[in-house]
């Protein structure tokens, strides 16, 4: 390598480019130093400054959003491309950690735990999401999704004084590991092929998405890139959950704390989504064998979660089954995304919506719980309207969304997808979907009749005792608040889509 | 840059690309069967690790092979990670024996609906 070349690399590194990602490393750092700092009972306000902060940064962020001078941009010698999506992308996920910040306060204050780590951990996260979101390149691909995972494993095992927690903490290290083994392996059997200097098309950087892409299109029908193909998006389609890599689902989202539950259920299947959409091109002339795996794994995935969620009195377990689902519909518009460009505008507005919903949903679960987070049970929402309305109103919205009802953000979400999985003429899929859906409302609605309507409970028989009363956790401002403005979304995107469904779907 | 001559890489006794990958594709699906199968935690976790070694072991034959250095880098990273992988996992399986006095896999069946 000469220094010219050296000198060219060095000037590509645009530190600039990545602000938000730094700014919010730089935040997490100071939540411990401030912890080192303040007086113990000054430790309070942690929590303030990393919500603070990351408001900061996301004003920031929509400040520049179009601005940014690094769009449609390679920066770190091509180990990011900066885009559009990227942009959205990197606002998706400061919104969900601000979010889960918000219901980290409530859910920490009823556990005798260490609050910084969990914020410093949340922000770490977040940031291999946005970096994640914009990769180009498979090793940045490996690491940050070993940066996100690796700090899931921590979050998920955060109460360590509870077994359960601990045991999803170890279901999900043991399944998350394997899952990223594979996909390891995929990457290197793809790195192979396309660095072969003997065959056709082989590449001087087959580590990047550009190289791997050139030397699929030179070769279609390479027997060992089909493997690696097929290792990466199994890699993947663990991350998102979907069939037949769901088995760690219920039990980890069960186990979790419940802010953490909603991270794993929104922010990381948003990131696998994110990493699937931009793998898309990459695998483009193998199309025939993409589509192959992912609508089997699309339809079998609607089918199972439906189905499963149906028997479920746990509501955490409720939620991960149905959220099996939702990745499901996702995939069947990663499957029409192939064709049709405006499939990954409608995913992604799925996306917003079902973060709107599930954050509302988990919202709302947060401030149910009691001690143990674990059990969480239909029956803890018996006269839930008659003594928390609000709370109520809200889940009721948060569900309905998730269901698809008119005239909620969440209906609008699935029609969009809908349309383009039929303009990419997947009927089959469309017809599992449609039967899903009708499946779901019933155990939505199961849940919000629980929590509105009182049922009839058989007699007490002698020597048992009343179950005991969980009482909701007071509202603060700042739950109040996102509590309300979720449910708001919710209502107001599904009768306005405006601008944001419009700067989606152009493309 | 072009693969450098070397007697391994050719003569009569010379190791192939194919050997090497084979031997990655049979550490790789002992890892990956021994995940499935074993029932001791630190055995499992012991087979994860195996499952990336055998990655590691084709990335490093494929950079000697091809002559691109990129994969004698990654392998650098994986090691990272898979050292912060364990320094956390093995974290949890301590807190959690703590609290259970076991770790097989048939034990650790707390949740369920």
């Amino acid at each position: 390598m000469t220094i010219d070349q050296l000198q060219a690399a060095a000037a590509n590194n645009l530190w600039a480019a990545i602000t938000p990602e730094i700014t919010l490393g730089v935040l997490a750092l100071l939540l411990l130093v401030l912890e080192m700092l303040l007086p113990k009972a000054r430790h309070v306000v942690i929590p303030t400054c990393a919500i603070a902060g990351q408001l900061g940064i996301l004003a920031a962020l929509a400040f520049n959003f179009t601005a940014t001078p690094y769009l449609d941009r390679d920066t770190f010698n091509g180990l990011l491309h900066h885009s559009r999506d990227g942009q959205y992308l990197r606002a998706f996920f400061l919104v969900s950690s601000i979010l889960v910040s918000i219901l980290g306060v409530v859910a920490l204050a009823k556990q005798k735990m260490p609050r910084v780590e969990f914020f410093h951990i949340v922000l770490v996260v977040t940031a291999a999401m946005m970096l994640l979101a914009q990769s180009a390149n498979f090793v940045l691909l490996f690491v940050a999704l070993e940066t996100i995972t690796v700090g899931f494993y921590i979050l998920v095992s955060y109460t360590r004084s509870n077994p359960l927690s601990l045991e999803a903490g170890l279901k999900y290290l043991v399944l998350g590991a394997l899952s990223s083994a594979i996909l390891l392996f995929g990457i290197v059997l793809l790195y192979g092929v396309a660095g072969n200097p003997n065959s056709l098309g082989s590449t001087a950087s087959p580590m990047s998405y550009a190289g791997v892409r050139q030397f699929l299109e030179a070769n279609p029908g390479n027997f060992l890139a089909s493997v690696g193909i097929v290792f990466v998006l199994a890699g993947i389609a663990f991350k998102i959950g979907a069939v037949p890599f769901q088995i760690w689902i219920p039990d980890v989202y069960q186990g979790a704390p419940t802010p953490v539950t909603a991270f794993l259920a929104v922010a990381s299947k948003a990131a696998g989504f994110a990493v699937l959409i931009s793998l898309l091109p990459v695998f483009h002339s193998y199309a025939g064998l993409v589509t192959v795996v992912l609508s089997i794994m699309a339809g079998a995935t609607i089918l199972f979660g439906n189905l499963a969620a149906l028997t479920q009195h746990n509501v955490k377990r409720l939620l991960g089954l149905s959220g099996i689902s939702h990745a499901g519909y996702l995939l069947m518009g990663v499957v029409a995304a192939q064709t049709v460009p405006q499939a990954v505008g409608a995913i992604y507005f799925y996306l917003f919506a079902y973060l709107l919903a599930s954050f509302a949903v988990f919202a709302v679960m947060t401030h149910v719980a009691g001690e143990n987070d674990a059990e969480q049970d239909l029956d803890h929402y018996t006269d839930f309207a008659k003594k928390h309305p609000y709370l109520a109103g809200v889940l009721a919205v948060g569900l309905g969304s998730l269901a698809g009802i008119p005239p909620l953000a969440g209906f609008m979400g699935k029609l969009m997808v809908f349309i383009a999985a039929f303009k990419a003429g997947l009927y089959p899929l469309l017809a599992i979907a449609i039967v899903g859906v009708v499946l779901s409302i019933y155990y939505y609605f199961g849940w919000i009749k629980a929590a509105f309507f009182s049922t009839w409970r058989p007699p007490l028989a002698s020597g048992e005792t009343e179950p005991a009363e969980i009482a909701a956790t007071p509202i603060g401002f700042s739950a109040g608040l996102a509590l309300g403005v979720l449910a708001a979304g919710s209502v107001v995107f599904g009768f306005f889509q405006g601008p944001i469904a419009a700067w989606l779907l152009a493309r | 840059m072009s693969p450098l001559p070397l007697a391994a890489l050719s003569g009569p006794f010379a190791v192939t690309l194919n050997a090497y990958l084979y031997l990655a594709a049979v550490l790789f699906a002992i890892g990956f069967f021994g995940v499935l199968l074993r029932k001791n935690t630190l055995v499992i976790y012991m087979c994860l690790e195996l499952m990336l070694v055998a990655s590691t072991v084709a990335l490093v034959a494929f950079s000697r092979y091809n002559g691109v250095l990129d994969g004698d880098v990654f392998v650098f990273f994986i090691l990272t990670v898979a050292a912060a992988e364990v320094a956390v996992g093995l974290a949890i399986i301590v807190a959690l024996f703590r609290r259970r006095q076991t770790v097989q896999v048939e034990e650790l069946n707390a949740l369920k609906n």
